[in-house]
């Protein structure tokens, strides 16, 4: 994929830049608005990932020049910590997920890959399939091999979140956010905790993994 | 107060009034009374000027016939004891007196001022009535009446009424400065339309007052904020260095163990800066303008839920009770949970294993009242307040996990959604109650 970073700081900005090439991206990396709203517009990239706070012109403004002249190229906005302002405030000018620092490169990595192919979210799915694993949506059963696998509520929508978004990769935060609805990190091990519990019933019983763990970033459904 | 200084100033007014109204009642009385001895004398030089006292008792007798004896008596005992004149009055001693007839004498009534004196042996006295004093008394008695009265009751009613009315301002104020004592320093005096002059200067220095004091309480807060904001980047670099640095360590080992006690820390101290910043912000209240309705059983549901596992492995239990119905309300969904969050995390927290964690949610109407309880040691009724200070920590809980910001966000997010919070005595144990609607 092809990426743009603004980020005013250089030592973060090469960090992520570094750690996206090793992923196989070709990253582009501006430091100031003006830099960042030149490239974006004579360029076309898959992703563009915008710090909040720039020199010249913010990420903000930036950002809404794009919208406003019809580029729709998905953004990740790099907030302060905590800033909920910022964040629906970004979400308005146009920004498709945002990210508050100080982030860890798993969660941006899995976040610009989530972004670069955004789920259908309309998709008239009725039957989620991984492997020999089956999830009737309908029916709300899962089953692996003809084998009935009895889930709890929470756990069934984890799984469901992950085979959704087969193959990609989905962290902490993601998987609180969008399976407990909390905007926010409690701290405790309950994802951890949950993706044993699932491991125990759809993986432990059968001979191939589905559930993988990805260091330092996440969760994903292997394909 | 001003109600005394009205009555006083107006008890001021109406003593003036009598003591000059009675003055010059006393003075016009005397002149008239001067009047009347002055004619008397003058009316004895005339009868004196006869050669004897036949010839008083003839005058005397002639110039009763005229004399109207409603106005004037004159009396002549001669030295043969005979009696002459329009009226029988005599006095033994000479000089003047003031006599008294009774109403039911028909010729004269009233009182007179009388003269008397001896003449050629016989006994002369003149008596000229004073009803014209008395009328006069009169006349000052109805001006009295007629216009110091009135005047008085106006003053005291105007005086009442104005009176109430500055108490009422006073109170305003007063209600104000309570407010400001009691730590609302958003609390100002808004003075009204008719306020007088120096309350309205009163109110305006106040709210210059509780403003400055206000801006000092915001540049405190504010510090802590701008802290956080500016170890962003510090912060940011630090992570990714030590996640690059973890990478390049074999999985297992003392240097990645403590590679992953570093990160451990440097997630400890994001969450601190978070919760400075959020606290913040919620502070500021900007928020409300994008209240949405939230439904407060499901928020109790997922907090439960998350802390499940960690409150499992100290033994530790979490009893939920919620309504059957959704418990909606408008607000902020994120701020709400981060909220339950922080009851349920801090009884979890300070309570020892084998406790029990309730979460209650109980409708009524409009009213929703969330009770987080646990049956652990409580916290002491004075020091109850103290808790929601930012960074208050009982002095039991300095080794607990925990940075002493939990409550302040839960105070702050209660009354940023008009929510009621209050910490009781669980009978063990600590009861959290936040009541939303009321």
């Amino acid at each position: 994929m092809k990426l743009l970073i603004v980020e005013d700081d250089t030592t973060t900005g090469n960090y992520i830049a570094r750690g996206l090439r090793e992923e196989g991206h070709a990253v582009d990396l501006m430091r100031t608005g003006k830099e960042g709203l030149i490239a974006a517009t004579s360029n076309s990239y898959d992703v563009l990932v915008l710090d909040r706070m720039l020199p010249e012109i913010d990420g903000l403004t930036m950002l809404k020049t794009l919208r406003g002249a019809g580029n729709t190229t998905p953004v990740l906005l790099l907030t302060a910590l905590g800033d909920v302002e910022d964040r629906i405030e970004g979400l308005h000018a146009g920004a498709d997920d945002y990210l508050a620092k100080p982030f860890a490169f798993g969660e941006l990595s899995a976040r610009v890959t989530a972004l670069a192919r955004r789920p259908q979210a309309l998709e008239a799915e009725t039957v989620l399939r991984a492997g020999n694993l089956e999830m009737n949506l309908l029916s709300r059963s899962v089953t692996r091999g003809g084998v009935q696998i009895d889930l709890l509520p929470r756990e069934f929508a984890l799984l469901e979140h992950l085979l959704r978004r087969k193959g990609r990769v989905q962290t902490r935060t993601m998987l609180l956010e969008s399976v407990w609805d909390i905007g926010f990190d409690p701290g405790t091990n309950v994802v951890e905790t949950h993706i044993s519990r699932l491991r125990a019933k759809v993986d432990k019983p059968f001979d191939r993994e589905l559930i993988e763990t990805v260091r330092g970033a996440g969760y994903r459904i292997a394909t | 107060m001003p109600l005394r200084l009205a009555i006083l100033l107006i008890a001021l007014f109406a003593v003036v009034s009598l003591l000059s109204l009675a003055a010059s009642y006393a003075v016009t009385q005397s002149s008239f009374e001067q009047t009347i001895r002055a004619d008397l004398r003058q009316d004895l030089a005339g009868f004196r000027a006869a050669p004897n006292a036949r010839a008083v008792a003839l005058l005397i007798e002639a110039e009763s016939r005229e004399a109207d004896p409603q106005r004037l008596i004159l009396s002549y005992i001669s030295p043969s004891g005979r009696i002459y004149g329009n009226g029988a009055i005599s006095r033994d001693d000479e000089g003047f007196h003031i006599v008294s007839f009774d109403r039911n004498r028909a010729e004269f009534a009233g009182e007179y001022l009388s003269l008397t004196d001896t003449l050629y042996g016989g006994v002369i006295t003149i008596a000229r009535s004073r009803a014209e004093i008395l009328a006069l008394r009169k006349v000052f008695v109805n001006i009295l009446l007629i216009s110091l009265l009135p005047t008085v009751l106006i003053a005291l009613s105007g005086g009442l009424i104005l009176a109430r009315r500055s108490k009422r301002h006073v109170e305003v104020v007063g209600a104000a400065l309570d407010r400001m004592t009691s730590g609302d320093l958003a609390a100002r005096v808004t003075p009204g339309k008719r306020w007088s002059d120096d309350l309205v200067q009163i109110g305006d220095k106040l709210n210059q007052m509780a403003g400055a004091q206000e801006a000092q309480m915001r540049a405190v807060r504010g510090v802590s904020s701008d802290i956080a904001h500016d170890l962003r980047t510090p912060l940011q670099r630090v992570a990714l260095y030590l996640e690059d640095l973890r990478g390049q360590l074999p999985a297992q080992g003392d240097a990645a163990a403590l590679a992953d006690r570093m990160q451990g820390e440097v997630d400890g101290m994001t969450r601190v800066f978070q919760s400075l910043l959020q606290l913040a912000q919620v502070e500021a209240g900007s928020p409300r303008a994008r209240f949405m309705p939230v439904d407060l059983g499901d928020v109790c549901r997922a907090v439960a839920d998350v802390f499940d596992a960690d409150a499992a492995e100290r033994n530790q239990r979490i009893s939920l009770s919620l309504p059957e119905t959704p418990a909606m309300l408008k607000g902020d969904r994120a701020l709400l949970g981060q909220m339950v969050s922080n009851l349920v995390e801090n009884a979890l927290r300070h309570t020892p294993h084998g406790s029990e964690i309730t979460l209650k949610l109980v409708q009524n109407g409009h009213q929703i009242a969330l009770t987080v309880a646990d049956n652990g040691p409580g916290i002491p009724a004075d020091e109850r307040d103290k808790v929601l200070e930012r960074l208050y920590r009982l002095d039991r809980s300095r080794n607990t996990p925990g940075h002493g910001l939990g409550l302040s966000l839960v105070a702050a997010v209660a009354e940023l959604h008009e929510a009621k919070l209050e910490l009781a005595d669980n009978d063990p144990g600590l009861r959290v109650t936040v009541r939303f609607g009321g």
